[in-house]
């Protein structure tokens, strides 16, 4: 692909950053989704509960947690797989 | 223009064509973590932490996740060419 004029570039920074607002907001749409699911379930009273919360709380620092490595995994093996169909 | 090939990408082609690579690559990183999420993580939440057991699985998902990606896209361009569809190569 032949390169970008610097407007290109801009149009496309531009374009990324909006991408990467809306990609955030899914993640945080899917994290309290996850975590609600998983944790909430005790409907006696319109508080969560104290096990409830603890449970978010963790739920969420572990989702974090395993986003950070899958994205570690997710780069490497994506470089190589783009390496590899390059070879080709 | 006669004899000519493909006319140049316009900017707009071009950026489109770059944003839409990324978002491929988006889409496949946020289902991995959607499966590998499903498939390794104790729904518990017992601890706030990965434990060992969970990282480990982590890593071996991901890797299985690309190389089925793999697998599967090569078994469907070589079925579906035998089936007479066409499609983008993945």
């Amino acid at each position: 692909m032949d390169g970008l004029t610097p407007a290109e570039n801009r149009e496309l920074e531009t374009r990324l950053q909006k991408r990467q607002v809306k990609e955030f907001m899914a993640v945080f749409g899917n994290l309290v989704d996850n975590c609600f699911q998983s944790c909430v379930d005790d409907f006696t009273s319109k508080a969560l509960s104290g096990r409830e919360s603890g449970c978010i709380s963790r739920c969420v620092t572990k989702s974090m947690a395993t986003q950070t490595r899958l994205g570690e995994r997710f780069a490497e093996l994506n470089a190589a797989m783009s390496a590899e169909m390059a070879n080709r | 223009m006669f004899g000519l090939g493909r006319a140049k990408p316009t900017s707009a082609e071009k950026i489109a064509a770059i944003e839409n690579e990324l978002k491929v690559v988006a889409e496949m990183h946020s289902r991995m973590i959607k499966v590998c999420t499903s498939k390794c993580i104790d729904k518990a939440y017992r601890e706030g932490e990965l434990n060992k057991g969970e990282g480990v699985c982590l890593d071996r998902c991901s890797a299985k996740f690309f190389e089925a990606h793999q697998t599967i896209s090569e078994q469907l361009q070589k079925e579906g060419a035998a089936r007479g569809f066409g499609g983008p190569s993945m």
